[in-house]
């Protein structure tokens, strides 16, 4: 490959110093965040802005405070166990149900697949009530599957996976059909590693989601034992609570976390596979 | 009983049919090939008797069994797709290997399996790499070696080599005649290139229109055919066809008139009750170009010559003849060609008849025409 170095335009510049103006925005109450943590407890945060942290071991006994004096550590295992649980039902229900719609032909497919897709045009907002209706009266308020189950079923996993798998050549099922291969091993060895890509991207997706999650764990579970870090940290946000501002930004810090590094560490795959969903497996 | 038999086989989508009536007994060890212009149906019918397309009506057995409701894998057939269809996501090993997997064999037995395998088709080197860092040549390899694998009892291909440059093809296609010699497996074959098929076919099989035109060895087709679309399908330049105005019987045989404008010409033919119009087919071997002076007896016909075709042994002489008839000759190296009009003597002992519904009129008393 050659590499033509050319000189830069003012568009070049412009665009960089745009881009970067636009990070410097979405990346500053972050930084501030980190600054109000590792700092001496009292020490003035909003007036007259620091824009480096000054005490690091003050962050680390904050966190170690939050951790063991607070209910924050139980939160982080239910939300853990809320987000891999519905990454695991997402991926299986919705890889099994697009392997169907996009690789095979049977009665109602097209009207099946329109209605799912037409329940991504509804709200959240819409279907929330009647979902805790359901969820009350099978008795699974305040319990660990009533969190999960509903949010197992994914129009837009379904959508997405279909984009990919529809990719998939007839050619290679047929072959692997002669090949003697039953539905479901066809699905587990040729399908499913296929769109190994977009299932990375959509368990990604579905962990930013679930871990952001806030309105249905406050709704379907009461009991301080089943609430999830965002329960904890809107406790600590919450009007009548004693914390001071610099925990209560630890404690904001420690939520977001597990989702930067996730986005971090897999930010190649996500990218990949939100640019190939549709084109290749 | 033959060893595969297609009997009144048809196929259609919804309303719209696409096979129509096909019978066909194929025998163990034949290679067959199954040729015709594109949406005739020949993958329809390969895929149908792989198992992966259902069939409307008729039954297909192998081996005395009907196996119209077998699943594809229980057929014992193997199928080497136009795409190859190799598993992107697995090794060559793996490709190989997978309808082995699949039937729960031992590990010992997948390796030595395997391994003979790729001997055969010197896929030993490749064998850890994935379908992607394959050639052209090679992915067809591997993809023979997934068929071969399963010791299948027939193979079918879907024009496997439509895909490979033309010296690879004829390379693969030598590498197809061989392996069908070592194994001496029945094959049945796909293509579109009727040089392939004459090539490679026992009996080859020509369709149009959902229908079997003719099956047989291709020297059959080539000299015998049985309608006129085979005739001009089998043979490269095709053969010429000469309209024929009337046909009257004469004593011994017919009279021609109006071939091609005004020749006639006297056929020894007992075809009672024949009348015109008809086509006369000619190969383009079977006519002569003339000195330009001299006179012989025989019917005469003259052309504007529109192209040469230069092929160093041989050249094909494009002639528009006077009522506009396309002809196309063979001339040897030492015919002069440098005249703008050219004098063709034709051999009516070769020559074949056609109705003009397209059906071979054949001498009721003699094997030829
Ligand atoms: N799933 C289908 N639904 C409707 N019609 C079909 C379907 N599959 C094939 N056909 C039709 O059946 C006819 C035969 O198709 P087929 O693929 O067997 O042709 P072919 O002889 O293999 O052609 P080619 O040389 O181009 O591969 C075509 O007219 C095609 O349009
Ligand atoms: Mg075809």
């Amino acid at each position: 490959m050659t590499v033509v170095t050319t000189r830069p335009t003012i568009w070049t510049v412009l665009k960089w110093a745009l881009a970067i103006l636009i990070a410097l925005i979405a990346l500053f109450p972050i930084w501030w965040m980190v600054n109000v943590v590792f700092s001496m407890p009292g020490e003035p945060v909003s007036l007259n802005p620091r824009l480096w942290p000054t005490s690091l071991s003050a962050g680390i006994e904050k966190i170690r405070v939050i951790f063991t004096e607070t209910e924050y550590l139980r939160a982080y295992g239910i939300s853990l166990i809320y987000a891999v649980l519905t990454i695991a039902g997402v991926l299986t229900f919705g890889s099994l149900a697009a392997f169907e719609f996009s690789l095979f032909d049977f009665p109602g497919r097209r009207i099946l697949f329109g209605i799912i897709l037409l329940s991504l045009m509804v709200p959240t907002a819409v279907t929330i009530i009647p979902t805790y209706l359901l969820t009350s009266q099978l008795g699974w308020l305040n319990t660990m599957h009533g969190l999960v189950v509903p949010g197992l079923a994914s129009a837009f996993g379904l959508f997405m996976l279909v984009q990919f798998m529809r990719a998939v050549p007839k050619d290679m099922i047929e072959a692997a059909r002669l090949d003697g291969a039953s539905h479901f091993q066809i699905y587990w060895h040729i399908a499913l590693p296929l769109c190994r890509n977009a299932m990375v991207t959509l368990a990604i997706l579905t962990f930013m989601q679930t871990w952001g999650n806030y309105m249905w764990p406050l709704i379907v579970s009461s009991k301080p034992q089943l609430y999830t870090v965002g329960q904890v940290v809107g406790l600590f946000n919450s009007p009548l609570s004693h914390q001071t501002v610099d925990m209560v930004m630890t404690a904001n810090l420690l939520a977001a976390i597990p989702p930067l590094l996730f986005f971090l560490i897999f930010q190649r795959k996500i990218v990949e596979g939100v640019a190939m969903s549709g084109t290749k497996g | 009983m033959p060893f595969l038999d297609i009997s009144s086989v048809s196929k259609s989508y919804g309303t719209q049919g696409v096979l129509e009536n096909i019978n066909l007994s194929i025998e163990e060890g034949e290679f067959v090939v199954f040729v015709g212009p594109s949406g005739c149906g020949k993958s329809t019918l390969l895929r149908m008797i792989s198992g992966l397309e259902t069939i409307s009506s008729g039954t297909i057995a192998i081996e005395g069994k009907v196996v119209n409701d077998i699943e594809p894998a229980a057929r014992g057939t193997a199928m080497v797709f136009q795409s190859y269809a190799l598993y992107p996501h697995m090794t060559i090993f793996g490709n190989v290997s997978f309808g082995l997997r699949m039937a729960r064999n031992t590990k010992e037995f997948i390796a030595s399996k395997v391994a003979q395998v790729a001997g055969i088709l010197q896929l030993n080197k490749l064998l850890e790499r994935r379908p992607g860092q394959l050639s052209g040549g090679q992915k067809q390899r591997v993809a023979i070696g997934r068929a071969i694998v399963r010791e299948p009892r027939v193979f079918l291909f879907d024009e496997p080599l439509s895909n490979l440059d033309a010296e690879l093809r004829v390379q693969m296609r030598a590498e197809l005649m061989d392996l069908h010699r070592r194994l001496g497996t029945t094959m049945i074959y796909v293509t579109h290139d009727q040089v392939e098929a004459m090539t490679l076919a026992d009996k080859m099989v020509v369709m149009s229109g959902g229908r079997v035109q003719q099956a047989g060895p291709p020297l059959t087709l080539y000299d015998d055919p049985d309608n006129r679309f085979v005739a001009g399908f089998v043979g490269s330049p095709k053969m010429n066809f000469l309209p024929v105005k009337t046909v009257e019987p004469a004593s011994g045989g017919v009279q021609l008139s109006g071939i091609a404008g005004n020749g006639t010409a006297f056929l020894p033919l007992e075809a009672p009750g024949l009348i015109g119009p008809i086509e006369i087919g000619l190969r383009p071997e079977h006519i002569r170009i003339l000195p330009a002076s001299g006179s012989e007896a025989g019917l005469f016909l003259e052309g504007r010559v529109t192209l040469i075709e230069e092929l160093g042994s041989e050249s094909f002489v494009h002639l528009d003849l006077d009522d506009g008839t396309r002809m196309t000759v063979r001339a040897g190296r030492d015919a002069d060609l440098s005249a703008p009009t050219l004098r063709l003597a034709i051999d009516l002992s070769h020559a074949l008849l056609f109705g003009i519904d397209g059906d071979r009129i054949r001498s009721q008393s003699g094997p030829r025409a």
